[in-house]
Order: structure tokens, then C-alpha cells, then sequence
């Protein structure tokens, strides 16, 4: 009775049960018997007889209670058998963690609140996983972004925010801004998975940012800890690091993650934007990063795309929240924050079963992801726009010059099943070198004595050994051609040019000398001219076959003696030698004849008879033949 | 920029923390270290007009030199053996540890410090030990974390990407480039 009035173990129990003690037991004193009223003389006798007969099991039953109701000897008693206890119950059913679960939440929950910096370090490394499995996250924004803007219908707030100001010399709105905050993401790191280098790094506006590169590295250090020392591979990838009012999201795809540091407690959907920016990055950067070797300045271009990502959001404190918002808001706050048989509700295995599926879907997603990023590094091909689609083939908009890979065959060729997508191809004229440079393989046809060596910049460089009406029509060709700026022709030679030169020298070394006041070649330099005349003929038809036309041109000269009427008449004569002999042999080569007189005779020795000064001389000149159907195009 | 991530290997107090240390004269906060276990410090430098990052990866603790933690590895572009010239055990330490780090990392540059330059008279690894190695194509630099002699080259040499042709390769004659 009596018992019950208090909880056991309270000082006001303890009392209780020190005057009962004596009431009850302490029959040797008569005077504390008298209180209890008259007893009978045949009472007295019997007590009298027990505690003769009893006297040491009183005793000892007196001990027994005095034990029992003294909570200090209790506590000693159940010391010593209570892990046993705990651990035969235990065996028995789960009742005894059902009856602590709360107990040990709410522990939790205190200690956490009385020191979360230490708590934080101390789970650092645990933070993700346990964060996971103890509450949704959306849940938690749910919760925190709802009781923030519930504080701020409070008007006192406003009065402890000046006191704030004043009390630490800050400016009032820097406080309210610190105050009425609900998120910032302050930095975001884009890092390369394997070597846990920063790729590209944003910062919020006044954000002091550490060193990236070694931040980058540190939260790949933390996260190959985690899952090195507790994932065994079943418990998945850290998600998710805390620390005081920073939250560091971390989303992984094969190649690289972003990590997020956020102040406060971003909108649910945060993470989805960065899993959408992610996908994003890879598919863009799906080469440089296969391809990683330390350079980062080719990832310049994802700062635009990380930027987007750094939002911020502050309490409106504009509009209030009505009445009867507040109330419902409340209850759940409170029923959430209670009862742990609201968590029970969420069915945790439910919960788990769709992390998984998700996180399947994820993989999925970012395999396919991958195949086009695949595919984004084939030349020629450009994709424009993909339509993810959960249940079915993704749409792909893609241009595509006629000379690139089929995107199915480039699929199937790296095992992937091509029916994952379908393929809007709108064709068009790439730029790219490598498609370029097999347009002008198509259209050239360059015999196998050339090497085509084709730059950036858009110039053919041709090179070897080729007939010289290839060279010119190749080079017309080429430079019709989209991409092809300028067109090298410089390495690439004729081997019939040199025997074109080697022929031009003969001729032109070729100097015929006449007796006085002939035309008929003097005796010894009959064979002389022969052989220029023959070379002459072969010259012609060479030229012919290489689109040239020859022509010659022959001076005649004579010495210095006689009138210069005939000097020129005669030398004008002699040229004549050349054009019968050229003609008798059935060339058409035009021939230019002048008669130069006395004009370049040795004069040295005055006006004197001189054999080598009569003489002739030849020239030859080599023009591209007009080709008629160019003529024509040409007007 | 490139950005470079190298890795210190070798036994116990041979002075690899002493020599990143030594070279980048401030570390990381170390608050993290005791649950990570690893230092993470990061240098920058100009080679040839390129400017190149190099992070330092130092792993910390006492125990299992002998195996390599693959995730500390992955990725490196490079990693410097360290060994304790007044320790002849640290030298084969040293040595399986570049066997089993070149499993993992394929051939990259690499180089053996040999450490405590300061305290030669002392040194159980000899010079003749140290030729013979070079001629097996390992670039063998002596460095002291406390005097800090050698230190600036054997960074430079790797920031070079020097000695990645792994058994048989070409040693560069000197320290820096
Ligand atoms: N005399 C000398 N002592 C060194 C040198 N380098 C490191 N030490 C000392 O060797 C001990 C171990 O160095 P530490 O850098 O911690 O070795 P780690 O375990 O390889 O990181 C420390 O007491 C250092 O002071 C050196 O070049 N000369
Ligand atoms: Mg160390």
C-alpha cells in the first residue's frame, strides 16, 4: 500500500519503509507494542513462545526485510545477477529491447543534444550509414524546415537578435541572416573517384574555402575508411558526412562524385539535383575522365553546371503561418519526435526495400549514362538531348555525318544492348577532324605513294610521290570539301619532274655553233643538236602526259663582223636549223625564233670573225594546259 | 595544371611523415588522422612553365608494411619507397613494398629515399648496396628529413614523372631537372 506511494528507490519510499520496519518487527519493546493497541494475555503468551521458539529465524527474516526494503542493498543484489537476468530474457523474447528501445532513444537523444561535437567525432566515420538507417532524410528537411518557421512567429526572437548584435558587434542582418537560415550550399567539389583529385570546385559568394585539393583527397581517404573498415560491401557507399550544422552530401557515380557542403538543411530534392548534375558531368566528361592523367584544366567547362548547384534558401519572415497550420504542424512534429512507434510505422524494411530498388534504379540509370557518354566520343556523331525514360527505351537526339559510326553498331561493338535506346539521328556535315580527314580520303582517293596527314587547324598535308595532275585535281578537291582550310601539296613529288628538269637542263645546256655566214651547224656539233632535237620531242609528250604544254624558244646570234642588216638576217637564219629538224620529227611544239644579229657577240677582240659567237641558243617554257571543260565551268 | 597523387610508402619511422613534413613545411589538420589514418598534405610547383599540384598521401600506423592498402593506392600516379638508411631491414621492406605497389598501380614514376642521410656513419645500408640497385634501373636518391638534403630533388625527380619505366629503365644522373 504504502509502497506504491511513492517510485521506488525515491527518498520519501525510503522513509516509508523505515517506519514500517518498525511498527512491524520490533515486538521485543513493549512500549512500541503498546501502540499498536491492547493485545490479549493468550497473544502475549504466544508471542512470548514464538520469539523464544523463533528467535534466530526472526532474526534473520528481520535481516531479510531490512535488506529488501533498503534500495541500497537492493541495487547490490540485483548488481550482481541483473547482466544475467538481462541476458536469460534476452534469450527468452525481444520484450526487454522493446521495453529499452525508447529508454535508449531518448539517452541518445540527450547526449546528443547536451554535445553533438562530440558525438559527431566520435561517429564521424559512422555518420553516413547510421544517419541512413535511423530516419528518411526528407522526413528530417520535413521536420526542420517546418519547426524553423515556426520559430519565427515568436516576436521575442527579434529582441534577442538585436541583444545578439549588440552583445557580439555584428551587424543586426548578418545575425537575422545567420539566424533565419535554412540552407546555404557553401561548396562543391566535383572529384575524381580513383585518385581523389579535385576536378573543379565552386564556392558561394564570401564562403572562405579551404584547400580543395586537399579536402577532395581527405573525403576520399574518409570514404574509402568507411568502407574499407565497416561496409564488407553490403552496407553500400558513405552518402552522407556531419558535422555541427554541416552536412557534406556525397553522390558517386564510376568515375568521379560531387560532394556538397551545405549549412543547414537543404529541400528534399536537393539530392536529386545533384544526381542529375552528376549524370550530367559524366556524360559530358565520360573521355577525360576515362583518360584521366592529373590534368584538370580540360574539366574548366563544368564549373558553369557546379555553380548551378550552390542555392541558398532563408526563413521567410514575411508571412506567418496561420493558426491552425501551426497546431497540425506541431502535433506531427510532436507525434514524429515521441513516439517511436511512429518510426515502427514506417516499416524500416519497406523503407530498405526501396533504398534498394532505387539505388538499383540508380545503377541502371547511370550505366545507360555511361553507353552515351560512350558514344559521345565518337567522331562525327553529336548527341543533342536525352529523354531518360524509366520504363523504356531513352530517346536519344543525336546529328550524325554520314561517314560516322551507326551508334548501334558502335554499342554492340563495346557488348552494350543497343535496345536500351532509340536513336532520332538528324544528319549532318561534322567539322571533326577525323571525319575530315576520311571525307578527303573518299574523295581524293590518294594513290598508296601518299600519306595524308590532316591538323586541327583544318590543313591537308600531302606528302610522297604522285603524278602531278593527281597533285593539282587532288588539291581542287580537297579544298571543296567542308573542314579542309588549306591544302600542303609542297611534299609530294612527280618523278617524271625530275626527269622533266633533267631534260629542260639538256636542252637549255645545248649552245650549237655555225661556220661564218652559215646556217648549216658547224660538222662537230651536228650530234650535239641531234640529241637536243630528239630530247625535245620526248620533252613535248612528257609534258603532255603531265598537263603541260612546252614551248621553245630559239636565239640565234652572229659575229660581230659584217653589216648589221645581215648579221640579223643570218642569225635569224640559224634559229631555222631547230624548227625543220623539230617538225621533220613531227612535233607541234610552238616555237618563238628571234635573230639577235651581233646584239651579244664576244666583241673583245674588236669586229673580228669568231665561231663562238655564232651560235644558238635555246629556252623552254612549261605552261598548265587549259583543260576546255574548266573554261567553260569557269563562265 | 596537373594535379598529381603520390604515395609514401615504407616501414615504421623510416621518416616518411618527417620528409612531407620537411618539404611542405604544414599538414592537414590533424584531427581527422587518428580515425583515417592517413596524412594528406599537397605541395605546388612550376616544372618547364607547367604547374603541377603534387598530393601527398602518408599513411599512417604502425603495423602490416609489409601488405599494401589498395584503396590508399588507388590511383597514384606515383609513390616514393622510403627506407631508413641506418636499418638494413627497411631496404627489403622497401623493395617487396615497390613489387606490390607496381601490381597495383601498373608503372609509374617512382623513386627510394634513402633517409637519415644526416646520421651516415651510422648507415647499415651501404653505397655499394645502393649502385647495385641503381644499375637495376631504380632511381636511388639520399635524403635527410633533418638536414633537409636531398628533399627539394626527390619531389622535383617525381613532379618530373621521372623513373616510371619500372626494372631496367634509365637512371637521370643528379637530383633536379
Ligand atoms: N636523424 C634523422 N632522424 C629522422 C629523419 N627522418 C625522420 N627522422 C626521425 O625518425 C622518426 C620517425 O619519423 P616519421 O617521419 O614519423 O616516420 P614514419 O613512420 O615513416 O612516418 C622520428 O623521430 C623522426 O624525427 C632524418 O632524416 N634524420
Ligand atoms: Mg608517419
Amino acid at each position: 500500500m504504502t509502497l506504491t506511494a511513492g517510485p521506488p528507490g525515491s527518498p520519501e519510499a525510503a522513509d516509508l519503509h523505515a517506519a514500517e520496519q518498525e511498527t512491524v518487527f520490533s515486538a521485543q519493546t513493549p512500549a512500541v507494542a503498546n501502540t499498536r493497541g491492547p493485545l490479549g494475555p493468550k497473544d502475549e503468551e504466544l508471542q512470548r513462545l514464538r520469539s523464544l521458539l523463533f528467535q534466530r529465524e526472526i532474526a534473520f527474516i528481520e535481516d531479510l526485510r531490512a535488506s529488501l526494503a533498503n534500495p541500497a542493498a537492493q541495487a547490490e543484489q540485483v548488481s550482481s545477477v541483473i547482466a544475467e537476468a538481462l541476458l536469460l530474457r534476452s534469450r527468452q523474447d525481444d520484450r526487454l529491447s522493446i521495453a529499452l528501445e525508447p529508454l535508449v532513444d531518448s539517452i541518445v537523444r540527450d547526449a546528443l543534444r547536451a554535445n553533438p561535437e562530440a558525438f559527431s567525432s566520435a561517429l564521424f566515420p559512422l555518420m553516413g550509414p547510421s544517419i541512413r538507417k535511423s530516419i528518411a532524410e526528407s522526413f528530417r528537411s520535413m521536420l526542420e524546415n517546418f519547426s524553423k518557421s515556426m520559430e519565427m512567429s515568436f516576436s521575442c526572437k527579434g529582441l534577442r537578435w538585436r541583444f545578439e548584435a549588440l552583445r557580439t558587434g555584428k551587424p543586426f542582418g548578418e545575425v537575422v541572416l545567420l539566424h533565419t537560415l535554412i540552407y546555404r550550399v557553401e561548396e562543391v567539389f566535383f572529384i575524381h573517384s580513383a585518385t581523389g583529385i579535385d576536378l573543379m570546385h565552386v564556392v558561394n559568394e564570401g564562403v572562405d574555402s579551404q584547400d580543395a585539393n586537399m579536402v577532395s583527397a581527405m573525403l576520399t581517404a574518409v570514404q574509402d575508411f568507411v568502407n574499407d573498415s565497416l561496409a564488407n560491401g553490403k552496407a553500400g557507399d558513405l552518402e552522407t558526412l556531419q558535422h555541427g550544422e554541416y552536412t557534406i552530401l556525397l553522390e558517386r557515380g564510376p568515375a568521379a562524385y560531387l560532394a556538397c557542403l551545405v549549412r543547414g538543411t537543404p529541400p528534399a530534392n536537393f539530392r536529386e539535383q545533384i544526381r542529375s548534375c552528376l549524370e550530367h558531368l559524366l556524360m559530358e566528361y565520360y573521355l577525360p575522365l576515362s583518360r584521366f592523367d592529373g590534368d584538370t584544366s580540360l574539366f574548366a567547362g563544368s564549373r558553369v553546371r557546379l555553380e548551378r548547384l550552390l542555392a541558398s534558401r532563408y526563413v521567410d519572415e514575411g508571412q506567418p503561418l496561420p493558426l491552425w497550420i501551426k497546431i497540425l504542424l506541431a502535433g506531427f512534429c510532436l507525434g514524429l519526435l515521441g513516439g517511436s512507434g511512429i518510426w515502427k510505422w514506417m516499416d524500416y524494411r519497406a523503407q530498405e526495400q526501396l533504398r534498394e530498388e532505387e539505388r538499383e534504379r540508380h545503377g541502371l540509370r547511370q550505366g545507360r549514362y555511361a553507353s552515351i557518354g560512350l558514344l559521345r566520343g565518337e567522331a562525327g556523331l553529336s548527341i543533342l538531348h536525352v529523354e531518360p525514360d524509366e520504363n523504356g527505351p531513352w530517346e536519344v537526339f543525336c546529328l550524325k555525318d554520314p561517314l560516322a559510326r551507326d551508334p548501334l553498331e558502335v554499342l554492340r561493338e563495346h557488348d552494350i544492348d543497343p535496345s536500351a535506346f532509340l536513336f532520332r539521328i538528324t544528319p549532318y556535315v561534322s567539322y571533326e577532324p577525323d571525319i575530315v580527314r576520311q571525307r578527303v580520303q573518299k574523295a581524293i582517293l590518294p594513290p598508296e605513294t601518299v600519306s595524308m596527314e590532316f591538323s586541327d587547324a583544318g590543313v591537308l598535308s600531302l606528302s610522297g610521290t604522285a603524278p602531278m595532275e593527281w597533285t593539282l585535281s587532288a588539291r581542287q578537291t580537297a579544298l571543296a570539301l567542308p573542314g579542309v582550310r588549306k591544302v600542303d601539296t609542297g611534299g609530294l613529288a612527280d618523278p617524271r619532274t625530275t626527269q622533266l628538269m633533267s631534260m629542260i637542263k639538256l636542252v637549255e645546256g645545248t649552245v650549237v655553233e655555225f661556220p661564218s655566214g652559215k646556217d648549216i651547224p658547224v660538222h662537230e656539233d651536228m650530234p650535239k643538236l641531234t640529241l637536243a632535237v630528239e630530247t625535245l620531242v620526248k620533252l613535248e609528250s612528257l609534258a603532255a602526259r603531265m598537263g603541260m604544254a612546252a614551248s621553245l624558244t630559239v636565239f640565234g646570234h652572229a659575229d660581230a663582223t659584217g653589216t648589221d642588216k645581215r648579221n640579223y638576217e643570218i642569225s635569224q637564219a640559224r634559229t631555222k636549223t631547230i624548227a625543220a629538224m623539230l617538225y621533220a620529227r613531227g612535233s607541234s611544239m610552238p616555237i618563238a625564233m628571234y635573230g639577235m644579229g651581233a646584239d651579244y657577240a664576244n666583241r673583245e677582240k674588236g669586229n673580228v670573225e669568231d665561231q663562238a659567237s655564232r651560235r644558238i641558243e635555246m629556252r623552254i617554257h612549261l605552261v598548265r594546259a587549259v583543260n576546255p571543260e574548266n573554261d567553260q565551268l569557269g563562265k | 595544371m596537373i594535379t598529381k597523387k603520390i604515395c609514401m610508402l615504407g616501414s615504421f619511422a623510416v621518416g616518411k611523415t618527417a620528409l612531407v613534413q620537411q618539404y611542405v613545411h604544414s599538414i592537414f589538420s590533424d584531427r581527422y588522422l587518428s580515425t583515417v589514418g592517413v596524412k594528406i598534405s599537397k605541395k605546388n610547383l612550376v616544372l618547364h612553365d607547367q604547374e603541377i599540384c603534387l598530393v601527398l598521401w602518408d599513411l599512417e600506423g604502425k603495423d602490416a608494411y609489409t601488405e599494401i592498402n589498395i584503396s590508399y593506392m588507388r590511383g597514384a600516379m606515383g609513390f616514393f619507397l622510403v627506407a631508413d638508411g641506418t636499418r638494413r631491414e627497411t631496404l627489403e621492406i622497401a623493395l617487396n613494398l615497390r613489387t606490390l605497389a607496381l601490381n597495383l598501380t601498373g608503372p609509374v614514376p617512382h623513386c627510394l629515399l634513402v633517409n637519415k642521410a644526416d646520421l651516415s656513419p651510422a648507415w647499415e645500408i651501404t653505397r655499394k648496396d645502393l649502385a647495385s640497385l641503381r644499375e637495376g634501373g631504380l632511381i636511388v636518391l639520399e635524403t635527410s628529413a633533418k638536414t633537409g638534403l636531398g628533399v627539394e630533388e626527390a619531389f622535383a625527380v617525381m613532379a618530373a614523372g621521372h623513373g616510371a619505366d619500372g626494372p631496367g629503365g634509365n637512371i637521370p644522373r643528379g637530383g633536379k631537372e
